[in-house]
């Protein structure tokens, strides 16, 4: 097999998203309604990096987490945190945060966010995963489940007004029902926030996207990823060779709660984002968008993953906008609940979907691989093979 | 996360080891709920040899194989492998040893190709050189599975995944290889061929423990066997005396 070296392909790579920054740049600066596609694309990236991390824990290691929006969450609020401390130690003029913020700002912000939510999720992944994993069956999806929730509903529950002790207060800081909204405006009303830093340019977005894509696929390809997909097929299997199915399973939800505390932390961040981190980020049914895009791709292709990514998320914003417009421009359409109506045109495709392709798009194929893995064909019983080596 | 493990199957022992079993078994109980599932089983396994367990249905064979590598967690007993006691490791401890198991039901990795299920086999190595070598030996024990390359495990024919799944053991170049059942659900045909393969995977120089329910087909490739039923061992003895046997002609070859 050929192969290109890889630092050869991170160069290509990080042209392409300088190359992708510039257009977007171009995009929103010719302002010819172009900012909503933009944004979906940039929507795009950072769901590719949520579904490829959440696809190495249920696709290749076939363990069913569904708390990643806690992890989401998680990342979102200490990136939201962290960018907002980090700037204010900066001594960055606090109406430069949001729009105005320079490169130099950002290169150096940037990635002491990123380290530092990946750090934090990592711990947090292996305190949750350790417990869980160890066990076998449907444990992970209940702790997991359960470990989001107390999560949204502590930072949800804990308001400003009713913290008495450091700990509550350390929790309200984040804002409670009302959302982190970075630093408070200087002299301002108590309720004025300047809003989180908006650090995340589509260079970092886009370049971690990719990033996340080339590594999640290196990874499937590896020893580990074999070991990996070992333990999904077979852990009795996998430990008569000698693989030990508890450690692989919780290195892979390790890893799948740092991609996704990434994504958590690009949501935020983004710019042109909202600027507000709230618990809504973290209620459940992020986490099932999530698991719809692994399934709808196709768990355990990487490829097949950001394809269902990229597909749920433009559908997913394009279907609103549209029954928006619709709503507004035809009068007999004027009472539709674009939201309430999108869902339900959602699921019917997803159920379609399954019901034509259960294993998603691509199965566990990448999107260049071919159905079959050549090879001649197998007898369908076992008496032409009997045969055949009978012969030989 | 790997163990060090010897590449190949350990050279003929002098006389004064070659007296020390290579595995030795005593009195392991195990129980499921409140049953006994085994109740004080005994048995040893000397270098080179091929040993085989039959009994009948729920007698206690693969749970013996399963609770030698630590599948299944015994109450009573001690086991020990070339001197080292199994008790207190895992699964995956035993098969860095140098134990490899073709566990009962082909369980080979379905959705992963023929290559990668024997690349798994040899997970406990490293050098590539070695691996590319065993490779070849195993293919030329089951030149099938060399036809079969880039398929995924699970669109091969039962005969054929039984063949990857004693492939993917040998990937290991194990010392003691564990076979539960290696006949289970296969043509007559093919059933003996995996059985002369296994008789030159002996003649190479590893040591097997066979649990068979065919009871000629094993005794015919062992030199011993021992006969396991309600979870004891009813009988033991020579191959050749064990086929001669009243009690077992009566009871697993049909009289």
């Amino acid at each position: 097999m050929r192969r290109v070296p890889t630092f050869v392909l991170l160069l290509l790579g990080a042209a392409v998203c300088v190359g992708l920054d510039l257009a977007y740049d171009a995009a929103v600066s010719a302002d010819r309604g172009y900012k909503f596609w933009l944004t979906i694309a940039v929507m795009c990236a950072i769901n590719v990096v949520g579904a490829t991390a959440l696809n190495i824990v249920n696709g290749m290691a076939g363990q069913f987490s569904i708390g990643h929006a806690g992890f989401v969450g998680l990342g979102a609020y200490l990136g939201g945190f962290v960018a907002a401390r980090v700037a204010l130690l900066m001594k960055i003029p606090l109406d430069e945060l949001r729009d105005n913020l320079s490169l130099t700002h950002s290169l150096i912000i940037f990635p002491v966010v990123v380290l530092s939510v990946a750090a934090v999720c990592a711990l947090v992944g292996l305190v949750v995963g350790l417990p869980s994993l160890r066990l076998r069956g449907d444990y992970l999806a209940i702790v997991t489940l359960g470990f989001s929730e107390i999560l949204r509903l502590t930072v949800l529950g804990t308001n400003a007004d009713s913290a008495k002790n450091p700990i509550t207060k350390g929790i309200a800081a984040l804002g409670g029902s009302l959302g982190y909204r970075g630093p408070s405006v200087p002299g301002g009303d108590p309720g004025d926030f300047v809003g989180i830093p908006s650090v995340a340019g589509p260079f970092w977005i886009f370049g971690l996207a990719a990033l996340m894509v080339f590594l999640a696929y290196r990874l499937k390809r590896s020893g580990f990823g074999r070991a990996l997909r070992a333990v999904r097929e077979d852990e009795i299997a996998a430990s008569a060779v000698g693989v030990d199915p508890a450690k692989y399973k919780i290195t892979a939800f390790v890893l799948a709660a740092v991609g996704a505390g990434i994504a958590g932390a690009l949501l935020v961040l983004r710019r042109d984002g909202p600027g507000i981190v709230t618990p809504a980020n973290m209620k459940f049914d992020k986490s099932f968008e999530v698991i719809t895009m692994v399934i709808l791709g196709g768990s355990g292709s990487v490829t097949g993953v950001a394809v269902g990514a990229v597909l749920y998320t433009t559908v997913f914003y394009a279907a609103e906008e549209g029954l928006l417009q619709l709503s507004r421009n035809y009068s007999a359409f004027a009472d539709i609940d674009a939201a309430a109506l999108r869902m339900t045109l959602f699921a019917a495709a997803l159920i379609i979907v399954m019901l034509v392709r259960p294993e998603g798009l691509f199965g566990e194929r990448e999107v260049w691989e071919r159905k079959s893995k050549g090879g001649p064909k197998p007898p369908t019983s076992t008496k032409p093979a009997v045969a055949t080596e009978a012969e030989a | 996360m790997r163990t060090k493990h010897p590449t190949r199957p350990e050279p003929p022992e002098s006389f004064a080891s070659a007296a020390t079993p290579l595995l030795s078994v005593h009195g392991i109980e195990v129980r499921y709920g409140g049953i006994r599932a085994l109740k004080g089983v005994s048995l040893t396994v000397r270098r080179g040899e091929v040993v085989a367990l039959i009994g009948s249905n729920g007698a206690g064979k693969t749970t013996t194989l399963r609770s030698l590598v630590r599948l299944v967690p015994w109450s009573a007993g001690t086991a020990s492998f070339a001197g080292q006691e199994l008790g207190p490791l895992g699964t995956e401890e035993v098969a860095a040893l140098g134990v490899s198991l073709v566990p009962e039901g082909r369980a080979i990795f379905p959705n992963l190709t023929v290559r990668e299920n024997l690349e798994l086999g040899a997970y406990l190595h490293r050098d590539a050189r070695i691996i590319g070598e065993t490779i070849d030996d195993v293919v030329k024990l089951f030149p099938r599975l060399g036809e079969r390359m880039r398929q995924e495990g699970g669109t091969l024919s039962g005969g054929e995944q039984q063949m990857l799944a004693i492939g993917r053991a040998m990937m290991a170049r194990p010392s003691l290889l564990l076979l539960d059942e290696p006949s289970l659900g296969i043509a007559p045909n093919l059933a003996r061929q995996i059985f002369g393969a296994i008789r030159q995977i002996a003649e190479a120089g590893v040591t097997v423990l066979v649990v068979e329910q065919n009871t000629r087909l094993a005794l015919e490739v062992a030199a011993r066997g021992y006969v396991l039923r309600t979870g004891e061992v009813a009988k033991e003895g020579k191959a050749k005396e064990l086929l001669e046997d009243p009690m077992v002609k009566e009871a697993y070859l049909g009289g």
